[in-house]
């Protein structure tokens, strides 16, 4: 007791001391925050949220500072993709009335990327894709005239919205294509199970006005393409199970398939293999390619890479390996860079971290721990 | 992974008209035995509980490395990406209560190391509740991407049920493969 009453004493005129030193805090005034200009670094990073999967949402995360600037809700199983000048952020998702339950309500939503509050919606007929995200399971035409929404009932089709006037438009049936790849002002095109791509071009309001079927690209039976694209400066490249890259050219009026090239050696191949959810990212200045890498066989595609894997795309030689395990990260399943001569590489792993490289170096910047629960899609405008 | 209800007959009957139903049934038809078994993947396989209980006498010694289905590593969910419905409340091949099973699946072909067989397996989606979110499960043999949808395991496969929630995944014998 007596020694209580003396640490009490102590304390009283330890705190009168300091109030006499300092004068106290002045009171603060409750404000939200206004999100800072963009910059070259931001990236936008969908946490697909699988153990409680409606409540996915999107991350915005500074590359630089490292600070996370903000959310935007993405609800259940959603789809996710930026406009063309970066400035809006649409996402198509599926509500139920009652939480997990109810009537289920398709939307695309579209967010201003300045302030991120979502300022409209259009009402989707419940036929929204449900699937892993990618580039193309919701998209933008080139001139930001249409997003395309990505339908599987399991019927496949696509919505053509009109983002002005916040309307559908019309669906289009695909006989079993899927998926929305979006290629100048009015075309769509969507892989097939046969290995071709159906590609629709549409008319000035946005129905059909043609189609065409493209030869087989690649075989799906022995070697499938991963369905996630990787943009490139005509078109997207897509990298097969094994590890051939296809580039894709999709600025003319159909498809054209540049010769495939593979990321493996002949004694490496069905050994090394790209893997995990967004398997590429591509420098398109630079022309280098990133791929998470794993030793691994049939059945590993969605397996996260222990290394990441730099490719020059002209010569397309690998020049440069950055193991990933060994900076005691666990396997990357998802991967992005910077378009901008600085560039950073993002690479999220299977533990829902995302790593922050030097994209030049493989230097190793920085670990965001935990950056939701099932990081799978990251894009950057 | 996700509903059917009035929207399930609708989206058949679309589905019949645009997949490549007949490119699948025939590669089911080199494979399997028991044709009787197979139903008209992936449209309505609504009736398969009927036949899928596995065939009696074939029982061999558990194998602890494979025989747990709350294992991942159990053999039947060799193409399984969600969470095991056998550690939420149902069990290999049967839901947890008060969900509701996916007519609509993907299939895949499962070795039991046990009798040395394989197996053809449908993997079902159960319905109408959020993630079980325990015993997930990453397994992808001869798993194909989404263009292949009948072999696909990252769609919702409660797509066409009234709730479509996505809660636990299932494996359902279906018959025996060929070599």
């Amino acid at each position: 007791m007596k020694t209580s009453l003396i640490g009490v004493t102590l304390l009283s005129l330890a705190m009168g001391a300091r109030s006499l030193a300092a004068p106290p805090l002045p009171a603060e005034h409750l404000t939200a925050e206004k999100l800072p200009p963009n910059n070259a670094h931001r990236i936008y990073v969908l946490d697909e949220a699988f153990i409680n999967e409606i409540d996915a949402r999107v991350h915005l995360f500074d590359g630089d500072t490292y600070r996370r600037l903000g959310q935007i809700d993405a609800g259940f199983s959603p789809g996710f993709n930026l406009s063309p000048d970066g400035k809006t952020s649409v996402i198509g998702t599926t509500y139920f009335s009652r939480g997990s339950r109810g009537t289920r309500t398709d939307v695309v939503e579209f967010t201003d990327n300045t302030t991120l509050s979502t300022s409209h919606e259009i009402v989707l007929p419940p036929k929204r894709a449900m699937t892993l995200p990618t580039y193309f399971n919701v998209a933008y035409s080139a001139d930001s005239r249409f997003v395309y929404v990505s339908y599987v009932t399991p019927a496949a089709s696509f919505g053509v919205l009109d983002p002005a006037k916040y309307s559908v438009i019309g669906e289009i049936d695909t006989a079993g294509c899927v998926l929305v790849i979006p290629s100048g002002p009015n075309r769509v095109s969507s892989l097939c199970e046969s290995g071709r791509l159906l590609t629709v071009t549409l008319g000035a309001e946005g129905h059909e006005a043609s189609r065409a079927m493209s030869d087989a690209f690649f075989d799906p039976d022995k070697d499938p393409i991963f369905v996630q694209g990787v943009p490139i400066t005509d078109g997207y490249a897509f990298l097969s199970f094994l590890g051939e890259v296809h580039e894709v050219d999709f600025s003319g009026a159909g498809p054209v398939f540049h010769q495939p090239w593979s990321l493996v050696s002949a004694a490496e191949k069905g050994q090394w293999r790209p893997g995990g959810q967004q398997v590429g990212a591509i420098h398109r200045h630079l022309g280098k390619l990133f791929v998470p890498m794993h030793r691994g066989g049939e059945g590993s595609h969605k397996d996260g890479g222990t290394e990441i894997w730099v490719f020059d795309m002209k010569t397309h030689q690998r020049v440069a390996r950055w193991p990933v395990t060994t900076q005691k990260l666990a396997p990357v399943v998802a991967v992005q860079v910077s378009q901008d001569d600085a560039p950073i590489l993002f690479a999220a792993t299977d533990r829902s971290d995302v790593a922050v490289f030097d994209a030049l170096t493989g230097h190793l910047r920085h670990v965001e721990k935990q950056l939701g629960q099932t990081p799978w899609l990251m894009l950057n405008p | 992974m996700r509903s059917i209800d009035h929207l399930f007959e609708k989206s058949a009957r679309s589905l019949a008209r645009h997949t490549s139903r007949r490119s699948l049934l025939a590669a089911l038809g080199k494979v399997l035995t028991g044709a009787a078994l197979i139903p008209l993947l992936p449209i309505d396989r609504s009736f398969r509980a009927q036949a899928a209980e596995p065939a009696a006498g074939k029982k061999a010694e558990a194998n602890p490395a494979t025989d747990d289905p709350n294992s991942c590593d159990y053999w039947k969910y060799c193409a399984i990406d969600g969470f095991l419905c056998s550690c939420c409340g149902g069990t290999s091949n049967s839901c947890p209560p008060g969900t509701a099973p996916s007519p609509i699946t993907w299939i895949g072909t499962c070795h039991n190391p046990t009798d040395k067989r394989d197996y053809i397996v449908s993997y079902n989606d159960c319905c109408g509740k959020v993630s079980c979110s325990n015993c997930v499960c990453n397994r992808n043999e001869r798993e194909k991407p989404m263009y292949r949808p009948s072999r696909n395991n990252d769609l919702n496969w409660c797509m066409a049920n009234a709730d479509s929630n996505y809660h636990c995944s299932v494996s359902v014998i279906l018959g025996v493969a060929e070599k």
